[in-house]
């Protein structure tokens, strides 16, 4: 009976309501909403001169384009049924949530990035070496501290000092 | 021939041998390490290579392509956990024989094998690259779109989740491509006022992004996985007589790698996998596979290696890529100056020469260094995530950041992974996006001129025997994939 109720259970959960996938629609509607924000972008593009015809204006590939894109974008909320094995590998990938570390990831990424140009290179780097590894649990201080020390050092000498590739100094310009 | 003498006196140049043998280094090390890989390792390396000899560029890249398939390889056998994706197959056999106390020999077997795809694979293309590009240059605008389209159509039985995901990705790649100035009427497109958008998104940028950060989101869930690794000792290349038994097995493979590598976006996943099936299918004892058949591992590494060198023949002769990574060798072409197509054998026959070179360089470099380092490369995977990524943004920080001196490709590289990260849970692959990211600018710019050549009539394209061609061949690309589905929803069900 248990066993039943189990096989019951996996189906639409797996493959969406029987005809069609749920989370794929979701990911269709997006896409679709995409395209026709482009395909609307499209339509702004100034005309090209008379001279150089029709075809030839700046919005025909474009939305040629976002047109073989909705056909294509048409079939993946289906697709479940074309392909039934491949959809469950795919749902079974991203049935679990994205993790909370994930999440904080990103955000530590995009806060890196967003003072990297005032913070500076060689800071950005000893920042991204000490943090990340911190977020992500690790909890020998010592070798974190070593390590944003000497990686980012590395990085300066090989790429700065060996390659001459500019790095911009930020925040350190001040100590001078 | 002074072309070829030209192209090897290049390579032998002592810094291009060394950045040769750098680039082979650092495609062993990617490919054994699991989550990095070759494609990241190039795009990582794209922007540094600017300053340096583009021949001497274009061949690191391409010996790194060649070693990085080979390192997957060495950590499948030896703790199960294959570095790359073609050498998935490899681990079926490799790691059991490896668990039956011969390490050794699956290494030895693996690289021997993979050196012999390699070279089979490098024959062909010293041979069919001029050919190909030959036949190309009789090529015009329509016969180009034509080829582009089909190349794109490929996308659907490309190695990945779903085929229709696949399509929409190289769309998307294509739409992309579109961003900035339309060439013909200098209108700007998609830049919603941003200053940067104008001169279009950067290919560099996009895939460091693509390649490298979305895979270090993937891996921030994965921070505790344990390995277990097997002792390397007793590295011993097969006997003459093993190689003799298995002969067949290897040349089979070879061939059957280098066609698949040579069709435009299939790759050396694919290629393992035929390899391995077609080994276990002409194997006189296919029950022994799975429990650590030598059969089972030269099987897919020749086929794997041999997909690398076919998969260079369209990049350089066609323009067209022949996998993931020939896209971004591509990239690179473009990025150094290059005209990739018929037209790169015809003014650098001597660039041609020396990526042949470098290949074979790296072919036998492999060995010698994969052999001797195995026992190090299994180590390497033990440097903790913690720490081997923030090292792989960082120089995904600097490599965007490089480019062209700009923060915005740095958010360019950030916004590409974080919708690559997602992209990948919903069954999207990187490489189909960058195929058509890479031919998109060829595609529009065939279509139109195409459409001016035939008066913008689509339906004239027909009057060319080759576009017709290549449209039918699009046609069946494009069916491949569902063959399968539609034959097992015909095929009559056995009666209970």
């Amino acid at each position: 009976m248990s066993e039943e109720k189990k096989t019951f259970d996996f189906a639409p959960r797996t493959l969406g309501a029987g005809f069609i996938h749920k989370k794929d629609l979701v990911l269709a509607i997006i896409l679709v909403a995409f395209g026709a924000f482009m395909y609307y972008e499209a339509g702004k593009f100034p005309e090209a001169p008379a001279i150089l015809g029709d075809t030839l204006n700046a919005d025909v590939f474009p939305k040629m384009l976002i047109t073989i894109l909705f056909i294509l974008v048409a079939i993946i909320p289906f697709e479940f049924k074309i392909t039934p094995a491949k959809i469950a590998k795919i749902d079974k990938d991203r049935g679990d949530r994205t993790l909370p570390i994930t999440w904080f990831t990103i955000v530590l990424l995009l806060v890196i990035v967003s003072f990297a140009e005032f913070l500076g290179a060689v800071v950005t780097m000893f920042i991204t070496c000490l943090a990340l590894p911190l977020l992500w649990g690790e909890r020998n201080y010592i070798a974190v501290a070593i390590y944003s020390v000497v990686f980012p050092g590395f990085v300066y000498l090989l790429f700065n000092k060996l390659l001459g590739l500019y790095f911009n100094p930020g925040i350190l310009e001040l100590l001078k | 021939m002074e072309d070829v003498i030209r192209g090897f006196v290049l390579l032998m140049e002592v810094q291009n041998l060394l950045l040769i043998f750098g680039g082979v280094l650092v495609g062993v090390l990617v490919g054994a390490l699991p989550g990095l890989s070759s494609p990241m390792a190039i795009a990582l390396l794209m922007p540094f290579t600017i300053s340096l000899d583009p021949v001497a560029s274009i061949s690191m890249m391409a010996a790194l392509y060649c070693a990085g398939t080979f390192g997957g390889s060495i950590t499948a056998i030896l703790i199960n956990a294959p570095g790359a994706p073609p050498a998935v197959a490899t681990a079926l056999d490799g790691y059991q024989m490896a668990k039956n106390g011969e390490p050794g020999r699956a290494l030895g077997l693996a690289a021997v094998s993979s050196v012999l795809g390699g070279i089979f694979a490098i024959v062909i293309f010293l041979f069919a690259t001029p050919l190909l590009a030959d036949i190309a240059l009789k090529f015009g605008p329509v016969e180009y779109f034509g080829l582009s389209v089909f190349a794109l159509s490929m996308l659907a039985a490309m190695s990945g989740k779903s085929s229709i995901r696949n399509l929409v990705a190289g769309a998307l790649g294509v739409f992309v491509s579109t961003i900035g100035v339309h060439l013909a009427t200098g209108v700007e497109r998609y830049d919603f006022g941003v200053q940067e958008l104008t001169e279009g998104i950067k290919f560099v940028p996009v895939l460091i992004g693509l390649f490298a950060m979305s895979e270090l989101l993937t891996q921030s869930k994965t921070l505790n996985a344990a390995v277990e690794r097997m002792s390397a000792r007793a590295l011993r290349l097969p006997t003459f007589a093993e190689l003799k038994s298995l002969k067949g097995t290897i040349l089979r493979s070879s061939g059957l790698g280098t066609f698949i590598g040579i069709l435009p976006a299939e790759g050396s996943t694919v290629a393992a996998m035929m390899g391995y099936n077609e080994a276990k299918r002409f194997s006189k004892t296919p029950e022994k596979f799975g429990t650590g058949c030598a059969e089972g591992i030269v099987g897919p590494e020749a086929a794997n290696n041999a997909a690398a060198g076919g998969a260079m023949v369209p990049t350089l002769a066609l323009g067209i890529p022949g996998s993931g990574t020939t896209a971004l060798i591509l990239a690179a072409l473009v990025m150094h100056g290059f005209r990739p197509g018929p037209y790169l054998i015809t003014e650098t026959p001597h660039l041609v020469y020396a990526i042949f070179g470098a290949m074979l360089f790296a072919n036998f470099a492999f060995l010698g260094i994969g052999l001797a380092g195995a026992r190090f490369f299994s180590y390497v995977t033990f440097i903790p995530k913690r720490f081997l990524w923030p090292s792989v943004f960082i120089f995904s920080l600097i490599g965007s950041y490089a480019y062209s001196s700009a923060i915005f490709d740095v958010w360019v590289m950030l916004i590409s992974g974080i919708i690559g990260y997602f992209a990948l849970r919903n069954g999207f692959s990187p490489a189909p996006f960058v195929m058509g990211l890479i031919l998109g600018k060829m595609v529009e710019e065939t279509f139109t001129q195409s459409m001016v050549i035939y008066e913008s009539n689509f339906m004239n394209f027909f009057d060319s025997g080759v576009f017709i061609l290549f449209m039918v061949l699009t046609v069946i690309s494009l069916s491949t994939p569902f063959w399968g589905q539609i034959r097992s929803k015909f095929k009559p069900k056995p009666v209970e």
